[in-house]
């Protein structure tokens, strides 16, 4: 009879420091970013001045911010290209509802966008996770739905920073320990979500969806009821982000955020999260929302180049995808081996 | 021996053409759907429907995407999808511009639109089929990549140096028949033939239904899907010469934003199925046509563009949803209503249901059989009723009573469960 195959904690156990850095799943990703750094120090020395950092992360803020719901979705084997509507439908229709009530608190604005965004996602939830629509076809949709709807309901307006309260805006502008308050809420995002997708059962249950549909059926989960509430995730948190949009540039009219869902997809495929769902860890989101918002800096800071960002963007999400897939082909091929040599 | 006498050629399934059936075909609703319009317009607008050159002007007005819809049928039906191909419209577009402002010869021009066209739609098969990413993602990756280019390369200028009888292609009629139409329908008539004629057509089906058994029964499914997305790209750069046209000859890096929507809608709409393998040419021929006159229409009531693509993406959210309320639906919900979401139920049921549509028949056939008398006719009516009504009688009793006994097996195990 054939020896059993290790079981995967022994063999963590005899790999060397070295070799368990080398195999982290993110180590591309962080040598990309230690030599972008380096190139940064030369070309934009401008870069490492705090001042300079600090802004940088703000302006990210938004794109990490939409990254985590669409990787809650992708990891479903989902996509949502509706999030960046739903952050424009959610920030037109709180930003307006705060320039007629300017007395109302702020708190009470970010729990209407949630609630707004929430709706949004529930509806695409209910195409996708009820009547069994492609993700796709659904939220391409939906995508034209919403931004139709600011558009009604905004009617065309724009609103200027004079109409903003200052309650409002220091949700985002104000800052704390010289770290601005869309920074600190995306890393309190990023750390309820990395909790929530590794320790808790719905966070599970994303993970068994994407893995594999069939066997997490058999095994007694309601697949609609993830899929749906893997949508009200993404929704909740696009609505959250219109809000801060709107806060953090105190602007706001209908055609906000025009194509930030590609800017969140392309984290999170930089990220390491497989598109077809199931692989991909917050972690990898961080690196990749960081490694992001290092390239556009570059982009927005280096004369004549600001006409190759989508280019460059296109460019870059191929060849993250491409990578993606080498590697876990490698590491299929790699564990065929080593089965190969214990039989 | 009667096995000799079964004839072997009735392996080819013929349907007998059935009046009924082919009035609720998705194709026939599609016109129905066309006419409408049309009233709505020419009661809303009377004086300018029946104006000269009212209905032309409308059907070029849609014409610009049209050939991109008959690329999308084949994508689709492979179960892909591809959002790129107003990008590639415009990298087209862009490539005749620059050679004719260096003053190539037209045929060069359009030739190279079209390779450029080509290539990209190249590049995109060869990732999606080659290296086996999501066609999702490289088509999104690529939209921007393709328009990036673009845009690398116009900045915010505008091309506006193109052949003169692109504009003649796309604003000229026949007859009073647009030529832009005449050409969308021969190609349309190409395309038909290739699907639901050739071998190639079938490959398509068959890679969309299942494209592992294809595999394995013999079918290059990579070539094909390559070849596939080729053709997309190739129609992308014939329609780039419409659109230009339409545009009145000029071309910037930001026009035809929304287009892959616009094509994506209507190929849906025209009852091809985005999860591969279902679908025909004629449907999306037609609802080329409604889209068309769908937004002109409301154009002319004033519905302003931001609305009219809520319009847009509703139209695509029900042209999908439609034929997911078939009949397996239906029995999904009448099983969870009536059938107390038991099989056995609806196995009693259905059963009963089909006795009795058989006798029905019966009674039918009845009706015109001239050999017995009026009395025997009636005689025998009577007994098949009396029949009917003893089956549904006896199928409701024994719904009553399996219901009954799930309700206390029910009670039973809730009373374990609650100890």
């Amino acid at each position: 009879m054939a020896a059993f195959p290790k079981t995967r904690t022994s063999a963590q156990k005899q790999e060397s420091i070295f070799e368990r850095i080398l195999n982290y799943k993110q180590f591309g990703l962080i040598v990309a970013l230690i030599l972008l750094g380096l190139l940064a120090k030369f070309i934009t020395p401008a870069m490492y001045q705090p001042a300079s950092l600090v802004a940088m992360l703000r302006n990210n803020s938004i794109y990490a911010i939409l990254a985590i719901g669409e990787m809650v979705v992708i990891l479903t084997g989902g996509i949502d290209i509706s999030i960046a509507s739903t952050l424009s439908l959610s920030g037109v229709i709180s930003t307006t509802l705060m320039t007629q009530n300017p007395s109302v608190p702020a708190i009470v604005w970010v729990i209407v966008s949630l609630a707004i965004g929430a709706l949004c996602g529930l509806f695409n939830g209910f195409l996708i996770g009820k009547l069994k629509m492609t993700p796709m076809i659904a939220t391409l949709a939906t995508m034209y739905i919403y931004r139709g709807l600011a558009f009604l309901i905004s009617g065309g307006v724009w609103l200027f920073p004079n109409k903003f309260t200052e309650d409002f805006t220091v949700m985002s502008q104000g800052s704390i320990l010289g770290i601005y308050n869309i920074t600190w809420i995306t890393i309190i995002l990023f750390l309820v979500a990395g909790v929530f997708l590794s320790y808790t059962q719905p966070g599970r249950r994303i993970y068994a969806v994407g893995t594999n549909v069939e066997s997490a059926h058999v095994s007694g989960i309601k697949i609609g009821n993830v899929t749906v509430m893997s949508y009200v995730l993404c929704g909740a948190l696009s609505g959250l982000a219109g809000v801060l949009y709107t806060a953090n540039y105190s602007i706001c009219y209908y055609g906000i955020a025009d194509g930030f869902e590609m800017q969140a997809i392309a984290i999170c495929v930089l990220g390491g999260v497989s598109l077809i769902g199931g692989t991909g860890r917050i972690d990898g989101v961080v690196i990749g929302a960081v490694l992001m918002s290092v390239i556009s800096y570059f982009i927005g800071l280096l004369p004549g180049l600001s006409v190759w960002q989508d280019a460059i963007q296109g460019a870059i999400i191929i060849v993250a995808v491409a990578i993606n897939i080498f590697t876990e082909r490698m590491t299929i091929k790699r564990i065929l081996k080593e089965r190969g040599a214990m039989i | 021996m009667s096995s000799v006498n079964t004839p072997s050629h009735s392996l080819t399934v013929k349907k007998e053409f059935k009046l009924n059936s082919f009035l609720v075909k998705w194709e026939m609703i599609l016109v129905y759907i066309l006419v409408l319009i049309n009233v709505i317009l020419m009661i809303a607008k009377p004086n300018y429907y029946f104006a000269a050159n009212t209905i032309p002007s409308i059907i070029q007005s849609g014409m610009d995407l049209s050939c991109m819809v008959l690329g999308m049928i084949f994508i689709l039906l492979l179960g892909d999808i591809d959002v790129s191909v107003a990008s590639i419209m415009v990298v087209c577009g862009m490539v005749m511009g620059l050679l004719k402002d260096a003053g190539m010869n037209d045929l060069i021009v359009v030739l190279c639109g079209l390779l450029a066209g080509v290539l990209c739609g190249l590049f995109n098969g060869v990732l999606v089929a080659k290296i086996g990413m999501p066609a999702v993602i490289v088509t999104i990756a690529t939209s921007s990549l393709f328009r990036g280019i673009v845009k690398i390369r116009l900045d915010v200028n505008v091309l506006k140096n193109f052949p003169k009888w692109f504009q003649d292609l796309a604003w000229d009629n026949i007859l009073g028949i647009p030529v832009a139409l005449l050409i969308f329908l021969a190609l349309a008539a190409v395309f038909a033939i290739v699907l639901h004629k050739g071998k190639f057509g079938r490959t398509l089906y068959m890679i969309g239904n299942n494209p592992v058994a294809s595999l394995y029964s013999g079918i290059n499914v990579t070539r094909t899907k390559i070849l596939v997305f080729v053709i997309m790209g190739f129609m992308a750069g014939v329609s780039s010469i419409f659109f230009v046209g339409r545009m009145g000859g000029g071309l910037s890096s930001t026009m035809g934003k929304g287009y892959e929507m616009n094509v994506i809608a209507i190929a849906v709409l025209g009852g091809v199925s985005t999860s591969g393998g279902k679908g025909k040419v004629y449907g999306p021929v037609i609802a080329t046509l409604i889209m068309a006159f769908l937004s002109y229409t409301m154009g002319l009531l004033g519905v302003d563009t931001n609305t009219r693509q809520i319009f847009t993406g509703i139209i695509l959210i029900v042209a999908v949803l439609i034929p997911y309320f078939n009949k397996q639906l239906i029995d999904e919900i009448k099983l969870k209503l009536f059938y107390a979401n038991n099989k056995n139920i609806e196995a009693v049921n259905i059963r009963c249901h089909e006795e009795v549509t058989e006798i029905r028949h019966k009674m039918k056939a009845l009706k015109h059989d001239t050999s017995l008398s009026e009395a025997d006719k009636a005689a025998k009516r009577k007994a098949y009723e009396d029949k009917i009504a003893a089956l549904t009688k006896k199928c409701a009793q024994t719904t009553k009573a399996m219901k009954d006994e799930l309700k206390q097996q029910n009670m039973k195990t809730n009373r374990a469960l609650s100890k």
